[in-house]
């Protein structure tokens, strides 16, 4: 065991540079579980629970912040385990029930958070090729992962507090031979126990007796060894490039000014009917029959009251056009124009209280999203609209025609498609 | 009894770090007031062992009651809203991640790592950690990249889902990487030339 921790030692693979990189990942960790809670109360929320309506674009930078810190998470962690992996060979493997507890929970750690940034890279390009539900496993992964973090800095705190600063007069690794130095760990210490092999086998050819494992072990001594200065300053631009080129080549399916660089994102800004993109088709929500039929009505119930609107009524009211981005949970974001009826003209027009939630209910009769609830800060927002026109022409039959919800700083799936009935929440 | 421990524990990182620095003891009994004695390639985790200071216990302490409850939180909220049968199939992912991470990747990664320095044992150490890290950026973004790649060839649900040509945008990156790389290890060589070349110590 000694000698494989000896023969990964390498001076990247030190506790400053745990720290350095952990609190990165840590932090990345943090991004994704705010963001992703805000999307899932926006989704499900508690009855008490009111969500900001300003900025318009809200859920396009939650959201898309999530699924870039997301995808940053791939660089971190492997860098991360990268640093930590001679730690695999700790002799003896377990010191007692305790040190058992703390490898059992590293290893939950790091298997679920491969698994988590997985899971959650693949949802995005709607690929599912695993044998369990994605929302409900990446939701209780989320607070897995965030108890199993908070419970490695309770473990490493000293460590980290040791570490969480660079050590004095770069001691971190001056290359004149020092490597025992302030800074320089037992991991230091280590590599020069494999520096003076490294010279024994250069004099003598060897230093082992026999054997495979010797001769393998001789094999990595003779290797030249980089100087600690420049692998780890070759690491830490190694982690930053790599972190670089993952996000800016992702995040312009949501991020604008990286649209030019967006080569690898699963949705590219403008692609799709009317310039925008699709998530749910009318084929897969099996709505085109109803969607088309020239008896459609939109139903408005309030209070023991419905009405029903037909298409050429609707566009016979007042008129609004708005500016809001499409949303995704997914990450994706799409600004468009929007013109159609007020929400809240429409509530009032049925004498609504103002302080009532509706539930928006969709000609799709299966799927998780085709009853949905608004609460009262949407339906009441100047911006929410019935939309009938998608930037500038009669809404296309994958983007909802004959109506469909659009509100600011609401994930997409909630932006009901093929309205059929509003209705209001009695309390 | 504890005083005197950490007195002394302190004392001994202090002369260490004296040598070499040249930094008062002061200072570094002060940062090693928070530190566990440890024996490894790092030292064990000190939920554990004592901690030197009350206070830097207490936190612990506080951090370890909160994640254990969010954790458990966790595994109810899995064995709540995923059926039964399905949790194995969870546990199977995340055993398998750590087997294909720490049993074929890590290795995989440092024999790569060995090869290359090998076969570049003429270059110095700057532009071999130039071209390594070429290599690393290159296997990350290829490691988001090619799922796009895959997922392409099961027919997305519809076509404005990865409606880019990823395999040609995917050549195209490990091109202009490769140009780059050549480009910067040929300015560190210059540049390398003109300094005292001092790099490539092997030790």
């Amino acid at each position: 065991m000694y000698e494989t921790q000896r023969a990964l030692a390498t001076p990247v693979r030190n506790p400053r540079m745990a720290t350095v990189i952990g609190r990165l990942l840590g932090a990345a960790f943090l991004i994704c579980f705010g963001t992703g809670l805000y999307s899932h109360f926006l989704q499900e929320p508690l009855d008490w629970m009111r969500f900001a309506t300003r900025p318009e674009f809200l859920y396009q930078i939650t959201q898309g912040t999530h699924i870039i810190a997301g995808i940053a998470c791939f660089p971190l962690l492997l860098a991360k385990l990268y640093i930590v992996f001679p730690d695999l060979f700790a002799y003896p493997p377990v010191r007692g029930f305790v040190h058992f507890l703390e490898r059992a929970s590293i290893a939950l750690f790091v298997g679920a958070s491969l698994v988590q940034i997985t899971i959650g890279l693949l949802n995005t390009f709607q690929w599912y090729p695993w044998p369990f539900p994605f929302r409900q496993v990446h939701f209780a992964l989320g607070w897995v992962l965030i108890g199993l973090l908070v419970i490695h800095i309770a473990v490493k705190l000293p460590l980290i507090t040791r570490y969480w600063s660079k050590p004095s007069s770069d001691g971190a690794g001056s290359d004149s031979g020092s490597d025992s130095g302030a800074g320089n760990h037992l991991v230091d210490a280590v590599s020069a126990d494999r520096a003076s092999n490294a010279e024994a086998v250069r004099l003598w050819g060897t230093t082992r007796q026999g054997g495979l494992t010797g001769r393998v072990l001789d094999y990595i001594d003779a290797t030249p060894r980089p100087s600690s200065r420049v692998s780890r300053r070759g690491f830490l631009t190694t982690v930053g490039v790599a972190t670089t080129a993952v996000v800016a080549l992702t995040a312009g399916q949501t991020f604008t000014p990286l649209n030019a660089v967006n080569l690898f994102a699963p949705r590219k800004k403008g692609v799709g009917q009317q310039g925008v993109p699709v998530n749910r088709t009318s084929e897969q929500a099996q709505v085109a029959v109803t969607a088309l039929a020239s008896t459609w009505t939109l139903t408005l119930a309030v209070a023991g009251t419905e009405r029903s609107f037909t298409r050429a009524e609707l566009v016979a009211l007042p008129q609004t056009e708005v500016r809001l981005p499409i949303a995704c949970v997914e990450g994706w974001s799409q600004m468009a124009t929007w013109r159609g009826v007020r929400l809240r003209d429409l509530a009032d027009l049925m004498s609504a209280d103002p302080e009532t939630s509706f539930r928006l209910i969709s000609l799709e009769e299966r799927g998780s999203f085709s009853k949905t609830q608004m609460g009262r800060e949407y339906v009441r927002d100047s911006l929410t609209l019935v939309a009938l026109e998608l930037n500038g022409e009669t809404l296309d039959l994958e983007h909802g025609y004959p109506a469909r919800m659009i509100a600011p700083g609401r994930p997409g799936v909630l932006q009901t498609k093929w309205l059929s009935r509003i209705e209001a929440i009695e309390l | 009894m504890r005083a005197d421990a950490r007195g002394s524990r302190g004392e001994a990182a202090g002369d260490d770090i004296g040598v070499k620095t040249g930094v008062g003891a002061q200072k570094s009994s002060a940062t090693t007031s928070t530190e566990n004695a440890g024996t490894g390639l790092y030292p064990p985790p000190a939920g554990i062992a004592p901690s030197t200071s009350r206070r830097m216990r207490s936190i612990r302490l506080v951090l370890l009651g909160a994640g254990v409850l969010l954790l458990a939180w966790g595994a109810f909220v899995m064995f709540d809203s995923v059926r039964l049968t399905r949790i194995p199939g969870v546990a199977l992912w995340i055993a398998a991640a750590i087997v294909l991470h720490d049993v074929f990747l890590a290795p995989i990664v440092f024999a790569f790592g060995i090869a290359l320095r090998r076969a570049g044992r003429r270059v110095t150490g700057t532009v071999m950690a130039i071209v390594q890290g070429a290599i690393v950026v290159g296997s990350i973004v290829s490691l988001v990249a090619v799922p796009t790649i895959v997922a392409k060839n099961f027919a997305p649900a519809n076509p404005t889902v990865l409606p880019l040509n990823y395999g040609l945008n995917l050549g195209i990156f490990w091109l202009v990487l490769a140009v780059l790389t050549v480009v910067v290890s040929a300015w560190a060589m210059l540049r390398g030339r003109r300094a005292v070349p001092q790099e490539n110590s092997v030790r």
